[in-house]
């Protein structure tokens, strides 16, 4: 809700920088430890991947150990990241703020521009592939580490979708902007639409350049479209994430299969794995709920007088922990223009995004206090 | 993919599949012919400049029927489930383009896309049209608009209370218990006919008490009759560009309320009603009960907000218009009184959402139906239970029944899909050059066949301003809505082509 980043003393923005990544560093484990204990929206799935010995009854050992090697990894991530912006030409502390605000796929910036400040490819380009390594699920990272077998990427199911879609994307709306003459030629247009898609698709949120005030409307709406899916189970990012997208299709695949062969029974297979009946279900409540909750705070910022484009992209955003929506809370400004109430609701959205929506509607159902 | 039944995998070639089926085309294309004879007398009556159209016009539609029927007879056989996928589609598809006729030949400026978007809106029952000076239209042609909704409304009583249960559509597998007559799964045709004409002589009923109202009310015989036929197929369709506010008359707005009402609710109900002669089926019914609770409670809601922003001076005068506009909108009839684009955003959003799930099955109103939110709603509270208790065996029951899972299952899916179809029309809409709230409101006013959208396309304008190819986009999302998603989609799939 900042503006005039610039100006504010370097501690304070230190400080919300290292706030989103210690946030980072508690969402790993709450998504790769925590979570599938509760078995919150299918994330049951999760829990025959995961590395170490099994052990339902006690959270406390297995977290700690786990905890321990993935907050390896982010850290490793993170000084990597840091030294390559320093390289490519930032201050050390604009690049230790920014490898904070990257990895985590936060999205703050310490310049009212956003990226847009730099206006360096060598920098946009260090900032893509570190917020496309952070969007892949940091178990998958730890395996590929500790046998040094980059095939482990392979075989995981959301990092091959992943890349495709963002791939396609990328090139889509390149060619989209470059169609509508927003960029004079392909590779500008490719420089501008590679940067902004993967940052908000990554549910990052950094900007290069006001993409509601100068792209095609499609062209956001997309890019919203993609933030609510696209990152891995496991990573920093927001969204229902991708193995629930994936399993959403399958299970969509087989409803019409089922329609036509009323007596047939159709397993549902992922990586070869058969889903138990209990986790699509789950899967399908979890993307269900989710749609709801945009609905229904999307009705309230409305109805709270909010234009129907700023309320309704505001809330995407929130919930998928994105950051910037369209409109009057678009890239090229900020969320203090909202009310109080407003706030309070993006707020809500952010945390109800962050927590799996499971977590904390369950602590709102009378049920949850009744004993 | 799993090993499919033998009897099943009989030889299907492309004729083989197709050609029975346009053989009952044909037939329901004969049919068809049959309703264009109304308007043409209508034309006679009021010897308008349309009249030369309709001999024409009922001659094309007979001839493609009979040499539809004549070529194909001897592909002649009974229809099995998969068939009834593809009938369902060919006949929401092909009977709007036979519909355009009298507009092409009475009024060929309107152009085959607009006329064919025309006849769509009126034979989904969306009400939706890209015609202005309503008023200065033949009067055939007015009648002609507002006949195909009465039409459609018919055909998805039948659709729904006979047809989609047999395909097992989204969860409709529930409703076959309910169904009056004997159940045969294996055929199609004996069940319809005899389920289809008690519900018909229901809906014929119905509308002749409305357009008796509309009449008594103070409108004049012509559009007190085309406006029962609008009503009772939840369509929208006006012969005044002003919809009701032309007539600003609360007691016409009264029966029109009460009618919607009628009309939101499954036929079925209304059957069994008659039949017992007691109320006690509209207790029993699940759906209508939340139906009239969910209506009342937010004409109340919409009518304080109302007063609250001070769009209107007095709680009676925002009463009426609160009333109106939101059982109309909400039922997806899609008449207006007031240009509501104009209140504040909250009340058209609050109305275009009740009309995604208000109605009952087995009704003409569109959307994902009032038993599938309630089954929705059963089942997001049972998953948060089931976290908490990740152990206890759950059960979900509707009205005293148990719901068997494929049914949870399917529902579930239906209505996860309709959310996705919402998202990627709106997306196809804005990449076409529409701006988001208008391309929002006309995907959500079209797939639920609502009729009137917000901002461009808003109350008091109509779907002119859209682009060709944005006015297809829009067709096909009420044809898929009305069929209720599944139909459509499977015809497009590989599978459904695949042996």
């Amino acid at each position: 809700v900042l503006s005039g980043l610039d100006a504010l003393p370097p501690s304070i923005n230190l400080w919300r920088h290292l706030t989103i990544w210690l946030g980072g560093m508690g969402i790993i484990v709450l998504m790769v430890a925590v979570l599938p204990m509760l078995g919150v929206g299918g994330r049951q799935l999760f829990k025959a991947e995961m590395p170490g010995p099994m052990k339902d009854s006690k959270l406390t050992p297995r977290i700690t150990e786990t905890a321990k090697a993935l907050w390896l990894i982010y850290f490793g991530l993170t000084l990597a990241c840091a030294l390559a912006y320093r390289a490519a030409g930032m201050s050390w502390l604009d690049a230790v703020m920014h490898a904070f605000t990257t990895c985590a796929l936060g999205g703050f910036s310490s310049h009212d521009d956003s990226m847009g400040f730099f206006n360096s490819p060598v920098i946009e380009g260090i900032a893509m592939t570190f917020m496309l390594l952070s969007g892949i699920n940091y178990a998958t990272h730890f395996l590929a580490l500790r046998g040094i077998n980059p095939a482990v990427y392979l075989r995981d199911p959301e990092v091959k979708f992943y890349l495709g879609v963002l791939l396609v994307s990328v090139v889509m709306l390149s060619g989209y902007l470059w169609y509508h003459g927003t960029y004079p030629s392909f590779w500008t247009a490719l420089r501008y639409a590679s940067f902004n898609t993967i940052s908000v698709a990554t549910t990052t949120g950094y900007a290069t350049t006001d993409y509601y005030g100068h792209w095609p409307i499609f062209a956001s709406l997309w890019m919203l479209f993609l933030c609510s899916f696209i990152s891995c189970s496991g990573s920093t990012g927001g969204g229902i994430k991708m193995m629930r997208a994936i399993i959403l299709y399958k299970v969509v695949y087989r409803e019409f299969v089922k329609l036509l062969h009323p007596s047939a029974t159709v397993h549902t297979k992922l990586a070869d794995h058969p889903l138990p009946s209990q986790t699509l279900y789950s899967v399908l409540a979890f993307a269900f709920i989710y749609m709801c909750s945009i609905a229904t705070l999307t009705l309230l910022m409305a109805a709270s007088g909010q234009d129907l484009v700023t309320g309704f992209s505001a809330i995407v955003a929130s919930i998928n922990n994105t950051g910037p929506g369209l409109h009057k809370v678009g890239p090229a400004t900020t969320f203090l223009v909202l009310t109080d109430f407003q706030t309070w609701l993006c707020t809500f959205a952010m945390l109800l995004g962050r927590l799996e929506l499971f977590a904390l509607l369950i602590v709102f159902t009378p049920a949850f206090w009744r004993k | 993919m799993t090993a499919l039944n033998p009897a099943f995998a009989e030889s299907y070639s492309w004729q083989g599949r197709l050609l029975p089926l346009i053989h009952v085309l044909g037939l329901v294309l004969m049919l068809f012919s049959a309703t264009m004879t109304l308007p043409w007398a209508v034309s006679l009556w009021y010897g308008d400049e349309a009249l030369l159209a309709y001999d024409e016009a009922v001659l094309a539609t007979f001839g493609l029927g009979f040499v539809a029927w004549s070529s194909a007879r001897r592909y002649q056989r009974d229809l099995r489930i998969r068939d009834g996928f593809l009938l369902v589609v060919l006949v929401w598809t092909v009977l709007p383009a036979v519909a355009t006729l009298p507009f092409l030949l009475a009024m060929p400026e309107v152009g085959f896309t607009d006329a064919y978007f025309e006849t769509a809106s009126g034979l989904t029952t969306t009400g939706a049209t890209v015609l202005s000076n309503l008023d200065k239209l033949p009067p055939s042609i007015n009648f002609w608009r507002h006949e195909l909704v009465w039409l459609g409304g018919m055909g998805i009583i039948v659709l729904f209370v006979a047809v989609l249960p047999l395909l097992g559509v989204g969860g409709r597998q529930m409703y076959k218990a309910e169904t009056p007559g004997p159940m045969k799964e294996d055929k199609l045709t004996p069940r319809i006919t005899e389920t289809a004409k008690g519900l018909w002589k229901v809906y014929a009923g119905m509308t002749a008490l409305c357009a008796l109202g509309y009449w008594l009310a103070g409108m004049t015989g012509f559009d007190a009759v085309v406006h029962a036929f609008s009503t009772m197929g939840l369509g929208g369709f006006s012969t005044h560009d002003a919809s009701f506010g032309h007539f600003n008359s609360p007691a016409i707005e009264f029966v029109a309320i009460v009618f919607m009402l009628l009309a939101g609710m499954n036929f079925a109900t209304h059957f069994q009603a008659l039949r017992l002669g007691s109320m006690a089926p509209y207790r029993a019914d699940v759906e209508a009960r939340w139906f009239l609770v969910v209506a009342g409670v937010s004409v109340l809601l919409i009518t304080g907000f109302l007063l609250y922003h001070r769009v209107y001076p007095d709680f009676l005068t925002a009463l009426r218009f609160s009333a109106f506009n939101v059982v109309s909108i909400a039922t997806t009839t899609g008449y207006a009184s007031t240009d509501y684009n104009l209140w504040p955003a909250f009340a058209p959003l609050w109305m275009l959402m009740l009309s995604s799930f208000a109605t009952s099955s087995g009704s003409t109103g569109g959307g994902i139906k009032m038993v599938r939110a309630l089954i929705l709603y059963k089942l997001v509270y049972r998953e948060l239970m089931q976290s908490m208790h990740p152990r206890a065996v759950l059960v979900e029951k509707l009205g005293g029944r148990p719901l068997p899972t494929q049914v949870l299952y399917s529902v579930l899916v239906f209505g996860f899909l309709y959310l996705s179809s919402l998202l990627v029309v709106t997306m196809v809409l804005a990449a076409s050059g529409l701006d988001l709230v208008s391309a929002f409101t006309a995907t959500v006013a079209t797939l639920n066949n609502t009729g009137p959208g917000l901002n461009q396309v808003g109350p008091a304008t109509t779907y002119e301003v859209l682009t060709d190819f944005q006015t297809w986009v829009c067709a096909f999302a009420m044809i898929l809505g009305r069929l209720e998603l599944f139909a459509v989609l499977l015809v497009f799939m590989p599978v459904f082509w695949r042996n």
